[in-house]
């Protein structure tokens, strides 16, 4: 199938044409709806891949995960000068770090506004959120003079729910939608940069088109991320199929619609209630539960844990989470990258073998 | 509880156990080892103290091994709300202690392999590391670590104490207390102290059920004033450090702030921190410094390297330097004041969101220039702790403007808190070497 998903800086372009503001956000759970409310456009920074590591490597250890290094890196690049501000969501130590590096010592130009989210689903969290959501409306209202309405809100809640929606139907029929790996992840993360609505009409137009099932050998991919991205053109090219993931940037981001009249607790549970992420504080067994599932509901034979170097959150899960796939008869693999380099030849010898070994 | 498990406790710990250690530490005061196992040409004698602080810990660990069925038991995060706990009569275990416990005896390369074996990555903190191959093998210096009832991770110190205490929850099948500090970059929100105060609140009913008893207010209230007592006491002797020639360095200190991590809320940690500055008073008047020839004074930032103190101590003594302060010890003893027992739940809420771990970049490196001065100090050494991330990030800026800004020598020092295969001998020697020579410049 064709597909053409415009690229990030001419969305970029586009929005600044319209007068819209752009917020750089880093990973991995905010809210869409808040910042469009005050037609603050997000535009995801995971990483990216490639950049010039020796300036994020002035002020940040090496044992901190290339996420981060490259983040900063490219914003000492100059990456993010088009950005109006730098929202970052407390997703980790790592990512706490440079926020407070950012703040405190660095001071870029722009804004650099934090995001705490609470560790877990109790009442209380919700009720935390909330209050962090009101605290950043307040601040986005300093910035841009604008005081949007709960009806204001709600509007843009409901249109990322709609995007949300058809993202989830992506994922229910990916297998049918005939897309390669590669193909079917570069529309899903372009939900990284694109407006909803924009992504929403791209996703309609994949989902009409209806072809018969990609055959392959069935894996899930979990982890933070699929980069580099020729991971997935390997997998592609060694038969592997990807049947569903659990992915901090994709799968671990299909939020649910909300029922809350109120437009901040609505937002709020929407990123509480989500799917189990250790980043949020989700036990293991939940986890577990949700990865179990997901395979028994794809078909997926084994699990493919891409991770980033020094990631703690994901790390401390992973041979509790292998053992109890184990137990289930699911195989896995870890694989670990560092996102600034091209992928090791080791790595394509390894999932080979996995795939290899779950086709037997 | 079981009537054979109490027994077992009173035989082992009240009967037979305590009185020898106390035995123990009387011959230790009568006749103190001669010579002590570090360089008295170059470093003071140790603190009479000593003998208590060894008392003290191998009691704890005594009470722990047989509390299992005579007392409940809570794993908590070191800088976790603990009087709730204290005041059900939960006998509290700190796995960071005894982390660093098994750094000193040098146990961590073996108690981590077990970890690592079953999966657990080397790029993860080594004292969950530890912790969870003396989960997983039983194997630990103290003989036994009484297995939770209940767990409690607070965020305040880092989010990986949350990722380890998962893992501890899964293991155990015990409840899982969290108590989340949002953190602090410049203020904390009245929205985020409420947040503290309401989980501190939720987690009351939780703790009571395990502990099979209601919390007894006025019980909890003692406990605060005991520990705010204990933690002032703390920052004193802390301060104490200010005076020429200092009659404590931060390697001492290291090794006695044991009990403001895991027995705070007690009287006996009180008096013996009363006890400990009598000393160092004593020690003042004196002029008996903890380096014999004290000529220059450093900071130490971030946590202790427990495998190497006694190679710091010397080779620092060696050139006429103590190192007299430290961010990491600061910590246990700056929040004593924001304590009120009149304001229970409300006060830990401020508490323990405040910690410097729980900061920004500017506030640590604020605390370190500030001590600097204070404690007119001639430079930094920063430790980068590969394992402890929330600590080091941004440590390469605090140093750089330390240096340029401020005009104060400062050092970056690689190495892990606990896990010697992270720690380059020459490497670290040759920096400290040229450290020390441009300090003399
Ligand atoms: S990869 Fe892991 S450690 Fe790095 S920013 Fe993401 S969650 Fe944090
Ligand atoms: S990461 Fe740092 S603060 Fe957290 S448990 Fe490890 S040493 Fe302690």
């Amino acid at each position: 199938m064709n597909m053409t998903i415009p690229p990030r800086k001419e969305v970029i372009t586009d929005i600044k044409n319209h007068g819209g503001l752009v917020a750089a956000v880093l990973p991995i759970h905010y809210s869409r709806a808040l910042l469009r409310a005050f037609s603050i456009y997000p535009v995801e920074v995971w990483g990216p891949p490639k950049v010039d590591v020796s300036l994020g490597g002035a002020h940040l250890q090496a044992y901190i995960c290339s996420i981060v290094h490259n983040g900063l890196s490219f914003l000492k690049m100059g990456g993010l000068n088009i950005a109006d501000l730098i929202l970052i969501p407390h997703t980790c130590d790592s990512l706490q770090g440079l926020t407070s590096v950012l703040i405190d010592l660095i001071q870029p130009e722009q804004v650099i506004i934090p995001l705490y989210l609470p560790r877990g689903q109790r009442e209380e969290d919700v009720a935390f959120l909330v209050d962090e959501f009101r605290s950043l409306y307040t601040r986005f209202s300093d910035l841009t003079g604008k005081h949007p309405t709960s009806k204001d809100l709600l509007t843009a809640i409901k249109r990322e729910e709609m995007s949300d929606l058809l993202l989830t139907k992506l994922y229910k029929n990916r297998q049918q939608v005939g897309l390669s790996n590669i193909d079917f992840y570069r529309l899903v993360r372009s939900r990284e940069y694109l407006p909803a609505e924009h992504f929403s009409t791209l996703a309609e137009k994949t989902l009409q088109a209806a072809t018969e099932p990609r055959p392959g050998i069935p894996i899930i991919l979990s982890g933070i991320l699929p980069e580099p991205m020729e991971v997935l053109t390997m997998i592609d090219k060694m038969s592997g199929l990807i049947v569903a993931d659990d992915l901090a940037c994709c799968g671990r981001r299909l939020y649910a619609p909300g029922t809350s009249p109120d437009p901040f607790r609505r937002m709020a549970e929407r990123i509480v209630y989500a799917p189990p992420d250790p980043t949020r504080g989700n036990s293991i067994e939940e986890r577990l539960k949700y990865l179990t599932e997901m395979a028994q509901n794809s078909g997926a034979q084994g699990v493919i844990f891409y991770e980033v170097k020094f990631c703690e959150p994901e790390l401390f899960d992973l041979p509790s989470l292998r053992a109890g796939l184990k137990e289930q008869g699911l195989a896995s693999i870890i694989i670990e990258v560092d996102i600034n380099n091209s992928l090791p030849r080791q790595v394509a010898t390894r999932i080979g073998a996995f795939l290899e070994m779950l086709d037997s | 509880m079981g009537v054979t498990d109490s027994l077992k406790y009173y035989w082992n710990v009240k009967v037979v156990g305590e009185p020898f250690l106390q035995w123990q530490r009387w011959q230790a005061e009568r006749h103190p080892k001669t010579p002590s196992r570090w360089r008295t040409d170059i470093l003071s004698p140790p603190l009479r103290i000593g003998a208590k602080t060894k008392e003290l810990i191998s009691r704890h660990y005594l009470e722990g091994r047989y509390a299992n069925g005579h007392r409940p038991v809570a794993w908590v995060t070191s800088g976790g709300p603990v009087e709730i706990l204290q005041a059900l009569g939960f006998y509290v275990l700190y796995p960071e202690n005894h982390g660093a416990l098994c750094g000193v005896r040098k146990a961590v390369v073996e108690i981590s392999g077990e970890a690592e074996n079953a999966g657990y990555s080397t790029d993860i903190c080594s004292y969950a590391r530890t912790d969870i191959g003396s989960m997983l093998s039983g194997k630990t210096p103290v003989g036994r670590l009484p297995k939770p009832d209940l767990l409690l991770a607070c965020t305040n110190i880092c989010q990986t104490v949350l990722h380890w205490y998962r893992v501890l929850a899964k293991h155990f099948k015990v409840p899982l207390i969290l108590i989340d500090t949002p953190f602090v970059y410049s203020e904390a929100s009245d929205h985020a102290l409420e947040y503290v105060k309401k989980q501190l609140e939720n987690s009351i009913p939780i703790s009571e059920q395990v502990a099979g008893q209601t919390l007894d207010y006025r019980r909890l209230k003692e406990i605060i004033q005991l520990s705010k007592d204990a933690a002032e006491l703390w920052l004193e002797i802390i301060g104490r450090g200010r005076h020429h020639p200092a009659p404590i360095s931060v390697f001492d200190q290291f090794i006695h702030m044991a009990p403001i991590v895991e027995m705070r809320g007690k009287k006996e940690t009180v008096d013996f921190y009363a006890a400990l500055l009598k000393e160092l008073d004593e020690n003042i008047d004196k002029g008996i410094g903890a380096v014999r020839n004290e000529r220059k004074r450093l900071l130490w930032d971030n946590l202790p390297i427990w495998y190497r103190l006694r190679y710091f101590a010397e080779y620092l003594a060696e050139h006429g330097i103590s190192v007299v302060a430290s961010t990491y010890t600061n910590a246990w003893g700056e929040l004593a004041p924001l304590m009120n027992k009149e304001k229970p739940l409300e006060s830990m809420a401020k508490t323990y969101t405040y910690p410097i771990l729980n900061q920004g970049t500017k506030y640590k490196l604020d605390t370190m220039k500030r001590m600097v001065e204070e404690f007119e100090l001639d430079g930094v050494i920063l430790h980068s702790d590969r394992s402890c991330k929330p600590y080091s990030i941004g440590q390469i800026d605090q140093r750089n403007k330390l240096i340029q800004e401020y005009g104060i020598p400062a050092l970056l020092l690689e190495a892990d808190h606990d896990d010697p295969r992270a720690y380059a001998e020459e490497q670290v020697a040759s920096r400290l070497a040229s450290f020390v020579e441009m300090l003399d410049n």
